[in-house]
């Protein structure tokens, strides 16, 4: 199978993921007890002309084939309803701009860190297993993959914002201050953006390190290794051209996988640090019973999360062609 | 004759029960040699004696009003109380109970549902393998912890609420490793003969399938145990605990909500996250070396 048809293979799966996930989440608000009708658009918090203007365009008070049917072809027109909690702006306003911007931001530079530090010391760690800085290497692992990200957090905020005043204690920038030129805003914000990154990155370094350990493990045993050591290559050489080389694809898989739980500890980081992202977004939206944001949001995260793995499925089918044959 | 075949039943099973003996035996010897395991089993003892005599070592209703709010602590209030006046340590005692009632549960239902599912898809095959996958696909890809909130909060705040979100959303990995495993098992030439002689499916699978997948199971409920007892002290710190029974998580919230942080009361925010490491900890170095045991490729060193 070439390429190109795996590609066009991969992203039939991915939309039929994604149409499954429209069709759980349409599911999803209208099993609640009691009348549909008054729990997405019954809100004392919406006007009543926008209301009526709501059940017309989602047509609530038909039947739910049609009501599916409206709902599918809102979508589509990037018509997602209107926020209860922020005086009917429309929900799709709230979810792309800023809040994703930021979270995007957060996601991809503490997945940055966690990922090159997770491959660099699981490698030195599998060539050195056993030892005692092998162990040490795992128990720490071991300990932030059993941490609440959440609580670690805090204890980052009560050391360096409250004890030693670093890092400022919440926000993206900080409140009330007007930025001279780009490069002060820029540097506000990275400042902001460090106590969130780190507890991020710390908390998915285990991960990275663990599974990086056993593939590089695995890969040791592969004949070509030794091939690599009888030609007399250096201990170096061995481990980080043929070793490491071998051990990346699996970890590129991993990080399309990961997405999902990126989601998961952002949202618990955005909400301790007051990030505003779209996981402080969903906890804001729970809080206040924002139901159509709260739809939307979890809409885009799911089609972000299968961009992603597909993204990472194709790179890594572009750097193997073994994967390819493989699907057969 | 009947006399004879029920001896010989007998026999067989007391030969089963010798095997079933022995593999427990030798599993036990190679666990005992793992020092990580050791030290996992001990903390997670230690938590579980801690939950059961809760009532005999706390001075007080985790739920009273029994002090002064924002107490330091004291003798009569270890860690102090909270922002209406609860002693704070009496709470984390009984924390321990919420957190390892919904760690085990959650997990056990997870792998009951992903068990059943992979057994099923593994199996038969066909049409149902293929939506069963499809369906197993999805939950994967969907963001776990915004799925868990939206359920909670649809749902209502209640323990048997949290567990079922949890065990709902935490089924996916046992699914697909069982029924790979079922795939491989079922071509074995024992499987094989019990067919050829009549066996029924729901016999192959009871008796050769299932035992055969238990111990990766087994594994696997482990680190959901883990996933779960974060998960709930997760789901309790924004919210959507139980209101009426004390958690780690819970704890954690109210020390946010009394901003324990800007004023640096530390004794109200590091023991209840310390709880929920320790005994994650205790689970995940109990998981590790399970691992090391069931994957032998891992076990010996070979370069």
């Amino acid at each position: 199978m070439g390429l190109k048809e795996y590609v066009g293979r991969r992203t039939l799966q991915g939309i039929t993921t994604i149409l499954l996930a429209i069709i759980l989440n349409f599911i999803l608000f209208r099993i609640m007890p009691g009348d549909p009708t008054r729990v997405l658009i019954g809100d004392p918090r919406v006007e009543t002309g926008t209301r009526l203007a709501l059940i017309e365009k989602f047509g609530l008070e038909r039947p739910l084939l049609e009501q599916f049917i409206l709902y599918i072809r809102n979508l589509f027109r990037g018509e997602l309803g209107v926020s209860f909690a922020q005086m009917g702006r429309p929900v799709i306003e709230i979810i792309l701009g800023r809040k994703m911007v930021n979270t995007l931001v957060l996601m991809a530079s503490s997945m940055a860190i966690a990922f090159l530090l997770g491959i660099v010391i699981g490698v030195v760690s599998a060539w050195k297993r056993g030892t005692k800085a092998d162990m040490s290497f795992i128990i720490f692992s071991l300990a932030t993959y059993s941490m609440p990200v959440f609580w670690f957090g805090m204890i980052l905020l009560l050391v360096f914002s409250v004890y030693f005043n670093v890092f400022p204690i919440a926000g993206t920038i900080t409140p009330g201050v007007a930025h001279p030129n780009f490069l002060a805003y820029a540097s506000d914000y990275l400042r902001h953006l460090m106590a969130p990154m780190i507890t991020l990155a710390v908390s998915f370094f285990g991960g990275y390190f663990l599974f990086m350990r056993d593939t590089i493990l695995d890969v040791f045993t592969e004949d070509y290794m030794l091939t690599a050591r009888a030609k007399g290559l250096s201990d170096r050489k061995v481990l980080f051209k043929h070793a490491m080389r071998n051990a990346l694809l699996p970890m590129v898989s991993l990080m399309g996988v990961h997405v999902t739980f990126l989601i998961s500890g952002a949202t618990m980081t955005e909400t301790v640090f007051s990030w505003d992202g779209l996981g402080r977004l969903i906890y804001d939206s729970v809080r206040t019973a924002d139901y159509p944001v709260l739809q939307g949001v979890f809409l885009i995260m799911s089609i972000l999360v299968v961009v992603a793995s597909i993204l990472a499925d194709i790179t890594n089918a572009f750097l193997d062609p073994r994967i390819r044959e493989a699907v057969e | 004759m009947t006399q004879d075949s029920q001896a010989t039943k007998d026999s067989l099973l007391r030969e089963r029960l010798d095997v079933q003996k022995r593999r427990y035996k030798d599993f036990w010897k190679l666990y005992k040699g793992s020092r990580i395991g050791m030290l996992g089993l001990l903390i997670i003892s230690v938590f579980i004696i801690t939950a059961i005599v809760a009532p005999l070592i706390t001075p007080y209703d985790p739920r009273a009003l029994v002090g002064t709010p924002f107490l330091t602590p004291t003798r009569g209030h270890l860690l102090g109380t909270d922002q209406v006046g609860r002693d704070i340590y009496s709470q984390l005692i009984w924390g321990s109970r919420v957190s390892l009632m919904v760690g085990l549960l959650a997990s056990a239902f997870g792998v009951a549902i992903g068990t059943a599912i992979g057994l099923v898809s593994g199996y038969f095959r066909g049409p149902p393998d293929s939506i069963l996958m499809r369906i197993t696909d999805l939950f994967i890809t969907l963001p776990g912890l915004p799925l868990m909130l939206i359920l909670a909060a649809l749902l209502g705040r209640s323990m048997w609420n949290i567990i079922f979100v949890i065990a709902v959303t935490g089924w996916t990995g046992t699914a697909k490793m069982v029924r790979s495993q079922t795939l491989s098992i079922k071509e074995r030439p024992y499987v094989e003969a019990a067919r050829s002689v009549g066996a029924k499916d729901r016999h192959i699978i009871m008796r050769h399938i299932l035992p055969n997948v238990f111990p990766l199971v087994f594994a696997n409920a482990i680190v959901g145990i883990v996933d779960s007892i974060l998960a709930e002290s997760g789901l309790s710190f924004l919210g959507l605990g139980d209101p009426t029974k004390p958690s780690w998580g819970q704890l954690l919230r109210y020390a946010n909500e009394a901003g324990a942080l800007a004023t640096g009361r530390w004794w109200f925010i590091i023991p209840p996250g310390l709880c929920i490491m320790l005994v994650a900890i205790g689970f995940a170095f109990s998981s590790y070396s399970l691992d090391e045991i069931l994957n032998p490729r891992l076990r010996k060193r070979r370069w």
